[in-house]
């Protein structure tokens, strides 16, 4: 064999040695295995059932001017389906006293000239007063209410002999998510943000563990490299969280109905890519702390607060102000919880993803390459 | 020799104490007495069962079976009762390297429930008590071993304990600062309290009154230096100086009345059937052997000596575990 | 055991320190530390903690970077990495995996040095069977007693056969039986071709060398063969015998003619500076004792010449 195959023969050799020993460390350790695969699946569960943002029953007050045969069934309407619970028939002055007790969190005021002016074809303005100080729960019941207006709106037509253009303007259109469900927005968010949470982790124990166990001492002294160290750490967690990507979208089908409809071998590189890079990070943390304490600590920001808050998983990015959204364009999270929706919603391939995954390999390649630079070879 | 107490209880009973670990038996029914004012020291190999036993009495492991009483209370029963009276200076270093020296000594102070001017003054004392008098303000971790593990001791005895337990106190630590340590440990034993210590330095256990030597989890000796001596090492003892001794080890192994030989660093001790062997023939003999100036004295057996005809003869408790 | 001698070139000394010098803030570990190693000779490091010795070794291992001085082992610079395959480390701190099994951790260090199977194979087993660790091979380490643990660190580092091995306190904590045992493992070694460089606080083990360093506060203050330093050891050692040990050691520790006192066996040993003993004679007269002279050891020249340097 000649000089550089020998040597790279050798270096394989030693990052099996170090993979094997750091595979042995996860299978007798209960608590890496609970992270990695259990939790994820807790997490899971309790973000898509416990924390779902869609509402139901809206308590919605009604302020009715009209009291006639038309203005009632307009409120049966907004009513039966159940997404809008009636709380009570008010005057438009009490309005804020509802609000302020939290009795209601909209007020429908219709005009008392409502059924007069339907006969008479001529469009009629509904208004609603919502209770905005929960921008959220506002921006639902407005669109709920926008949905059943529009439905009551097409039905007046369809029973009016004359064609007319329906009296309200607004569309919302809502695609690749007709019901809206909020949990088809979350998941593909979620299991980017569990497996970034996680993988993190998983890692930033390790060196920092051998570095307090005082085992590097022993390692340096052998010519063992320290990509060789880094690789072989890698490896092991690398198949346990591709188990949990796997395990995550798997539970995400069958529990939540989210689809699938991409092509598996995209999302798999992209799955993979994203998890070297965030075990690098978990990694890179640990060689530059060097304590095991310190590590979980700095790990745990730097996972959490990136992947939450900037990743687009809740939060739009295109909301954000100028100088946030710069900065999630060097979050990797923001990339997989993009290509995720993309993926298993609306079936995207390469062709539209591929900065994406561009993004996410430059960024394990760097973290990788930095971690083993900074990796000290020196015990001080 | 501490002076005789009027009759005390004993401060440390063992009574058939015993510990296992699933199948594996640590101690095996251990029974002893400790007296008031008495430095009694614990020997073994590693993996013997001293660490556990230490345990057990430290109110640290519930025994398996058997029973024990520290300080007037029982092991089983009042562990905490145990604990308060008692101090412990495990074999690990436990504090915190980053405080200055005094700083440690408050906080733990603290812990024992100690504080204001009273826990103040007694910091100052255990100080002064373990030869630490100008060291207050220096930074633990900067501390040499030896004045380190001082400071461990002086945390042990912040609460005035009846009895103190020492695990292996001056592993590692240079002949000066260990003399210093057993001058303080000493000094601790005239003043009434109670010191139980395990350690491999053999020359430092003469010190202690009475001696047990533990093997396989069983207390195979119990008894004074001397008596211990005289027991297990009944025979002569000859002491072989010179050069190139190692070479002549298995030959004078062989020799008739010879039972056995064990180096002990550039010399040989070697064990002899009184009348046996002449320190002259033995000479002659390690001559032949290949080793050179050599000069041959009887002596004294040491606790060495001893350690390695209890231990080294039988079993090395080789299966134990910490 | 035999051991293969490596094809060395040049007959330059397998280990160099010169004038070693490292700093940590504002203490020196190393001051100047200065000896040599020739090819097969087993060097002891003697000194008390915080001499330096752990420094040195990591030096040596290509762990640290030295403030100035030199270290060399086989001709080269260890920070270089040029001959890690043929160096074996036992560092002081625990530093095997203490939830792998012994065997684990043989085959681990086996496969980080590339051993080839069947070499690992033999040279496992008979460093099972001198170990006597052949019966727990598939016992955790975290589960072995302190001198079986030394006693597979030892054998981890010679299992790629190295031709300079450091060992930094191997038998710190270790009872007198396992401590013969792992000695006598080194001295076949040594005997086999290794050089081999120790540090020990046991001032016995001292005398087991070919070669003994006394290093203090960074420096050798001594450096030879211990029969020799001890022969040239100018002070006197005397047993004292008669008399209440515990009064005896009290005037004795406060009398500037004793460098040291300690028990021997029943009795006390004490170094006497040259040509006091007439004084200290006096001294413990009173109190029924009397001086006899003894072989001084290494115990006794570590004590004065420290008391000296001070």
């Amino acid at each position: 064999m000649t000089g550089s195959r020998e040597r790279v023969r050798r270096s394989l050799v030693r990052i099996g040695a170090m993979a094997q020993k750091e595979t042995i460390h996860v299978l007798r350790d209960p608590r890496t295995l609970y992270l990695a695969l259990v939790m994820p699946v807790v997490m899971l569960f309790l973000f898509g059932y416990g924390v779902t943002t869609d509402l139901e029953r809206i308590p919605l007050a009604v302020a009715d001017a009209d009291r006639s045969e038309a203005s009632r069934a307009l409120v049966r309407t907004l009513t039966e389906s159940g997404e809008l619970a009636l709380a009570g028939e008010v005057a438009p002055a009490d309005a804020d006293r509802l609000f302020r007790r939290g009795h209601a969190a909209a007020v429908l005021v219709i005009p008392e000239d409502y059924e007069e002016r339907l006969a008479r074809r001529e469009p009629v303005e509904l208004q609603l007063l919502a209770d905005a100080s929960d921008v959220s729960s506002a921006n639902q019941l407005l669109s709920k209410a926008d949905a059943l207006v529009r439905a009551e709106s097409r039905r007046l037509s369809a029973a009016a002999l004359a064609p007319a253009a329906p009296p309200l303007s607004v569309k919302v259109r809502t695609l690749y998510n007709p019901a809206a469900r909020s949990a088809l927005f979350l998941v593909p968010g979620l299991a980017a943000y569990i497996l970034a949470i996680t993988a993190i982790l998983l890692t930033t124990l390790t060196v920092a563990g051998e570095w307090e166990r005082g085992s590097m001492e022993q390692l340096f002294a052998s010519p063992v490299g320290r990509l060789e160290i880094v690789l072989g750490k890698l490896l092991p967690y690398l198949v346990l969280a591709m188990l949990e990507l796997l395990l995550v979208i798997a539970f995400g089908a069958a529990v939540f109905d989210v689809p699938v409809m991409g092509k598996p071998p995209l999302l798999i590189a992209m799955g993979f890519f994203f998890v070297v890079g965030m075990l690098g990070q978990g990694l890179l943390v640990s060689v530059v702390t060097k304590n095991q304490l310190l590590a979980t600590q700095v790990g745990l920001i730097s996972a959490l607060l990136p992947s939450l808050l900037l990743s687009g998983m809740v939060f739009p990015i295109e909301n954000m102000p100028l100088p946030l959204q710069l900065l999630s364009r060097v979050i990797p999270a923001r990339y997989m919880v993009h290509a995720l929706r993309e993926i298993l919603l609306k079936g995207n391939g390469l062709d539209v993803l591929w900065p994406d995954l561009l993004a996410v390999v430059v960024f394990a390649l760097l973290v990788i390459a930095l971690s083993t630079a900074r990796f000290k070879r020196r015990l001080a | 020799m501490t002076p005789a107490t009027a009759t005390a209880a004993p401060t440390v009973e063992a009574r058939e104490l015993t510990r296992r670990f699933g199948a594996f038996l640590a101690v095996d029914r251990v029974s002893f007495e400790v007296e008031r004012g008495e430095i009694f020291g614990y020997l073994g190999a590693n993996g013997a069962g001293k660490s556990t036993t230490i345990r057990m009495l430290t109110g640290l492991l519930a025994p398996t079976s058997g029973a024990g009483r520290v300080a007037g209370h029982d092991l089983a029963t009042e562990p905490e009762g145990v604990k308060a009276s008692i101090g412990y200076m495990s074999q690990k270093f436990s504090l915190y390297l980053d405080l200055p020296v005094r700083e440690n000594l408050i906080f733990f102070g603290g812990a024992y429930g100690l504080w204001g001017k009273a826990l103040e003054r007694r910091a100052d004392e255990v100080l002064a008590l373990a030869d630490l008098g100008d060291a207050g303000d220096a930074i633990t971790g900067d501390l040499p071993g030896g004045v380190r593990q001082r400071l461990a001791l002086a945390s042990a005895i912040l609460q005035r304990p009846q009895v103190l337990f020492l695990d292996e106190p001056t592993a590692g630590v240079d002949p000066v600062a260990r003399r210093t340590f057993w001058r303080v440990i000493r000094d601790l034993a005239r003043e009434g309290t109670t010191v139980f210590v395990t350690t491999h330095y053999l020359d430092e256990a003469e010190y202690c009154r009475r001696i047990g030597l533990m093997v396989d989890g069983k207390l195979v000796a119990l008894d004074t230096p001397a008596g211990l001596k005289a027991r297990w090492v009944p025979e002569r003892l000859l002491v072989a100086r010179g050069r190139d001794l190692a070479r002549a080890v298995e030959r004078a192994r062989d020799l008739p009345g010879v039972k056995n030989v064990m180096r002990f660093g550039a010399a040989l001790h070697l064990r002899v059937e009184p009348g046996a062997l002449s320190e002259q023939d033995a000479a002659a003999a390690l001559r032949a052997g290949g080793a050179s100036e050599v000069v041959v004295e009887a002596a004294e057996p040491t606790l060495e000596d001893v350690f390695l005809a209890v231990v080294g003869a039988g079993g090395r408790g080789e299966e134990g575990s910490p | 055991m035999t051991h293969e001698p490596s094809p060395s070139p040049g007959a330059g000394p397998a280990v160099i320190a010169r004038a070693m010098v490292r700093r940590f803030g504002a203490t020196a570990a190393l001051d100047g530390l200065s000896f040599e190693l020739a090819r097969g000779e087993l060097l002891g490091l003697v000194g008390p903690d915080g001499a330096g010795k752990t420094t040195a070794i990591r030096a040596l291992a290509g762990l640290l970077a030295l403030d100035g001085g030199e270290a060399q082992v086989l001709g080269a610079d260890p920070l270089s990495g040029a001959n890690r395959e043929r160096l074996g480390l036992m560092p002081q701190q625990y530093s095997l995996y203490r939830d792998l099994t012994v065997e684990e951790n043989l085959h681990f260090f086996a496969r980080l040095y590339v051993l080839p199977r069947a070499v690992y194979r033999e040279r496992k087993e008979r460093l099972l069977a001198i170990t006597r660790l052949d019966r727990f091979t598939d016992r955790r380490a975290d589960a072995l007693s302190g001198g079986m643990y030394k006693k597979l660190a030892l054998a981890c580092a010679l299992l790629h056969q190295p031709e300079v091995l450091l060992l930094d306190e191997p038998t710190n904590g270790v009872d007198p039986v396992s401590r013969r045992e792992l000695w006598a493992l080194l001295h076949e070694f040594v005997h086999g071709g290794m050089t081999v460089l120790v540090s020990t606080p046991y001032m016995d083990e001292a005398e087991r060398c070919s070669r003994v360093a006394l290093v203090h506060r960074g420096r050798a203050l001594l450096d030879g063969e211990p029969g020799a330093l001890i022969a040239r050891f100018e002070d006197e050692a005397y047993e004292v015998h008669g008399g209440d040990r515990e009064r005896l050691d009290a005037a004795l520790a406060a009398h500037p003619a004793v460098l040291a006192a300690s028990p021997a066996g029943a009795r006390l040993r004490v170094v006497i500076a040259r040509g006091a003993r007439d004084e200290v004679a006096r001294a413990v007269a009173p109190l029924g004792a009397g001086l006899e002279p003894t072989h001084p050891d290494f115990e006794d020249l570590f004590l004065a010449r420290i008391r000296e340097a001070a």
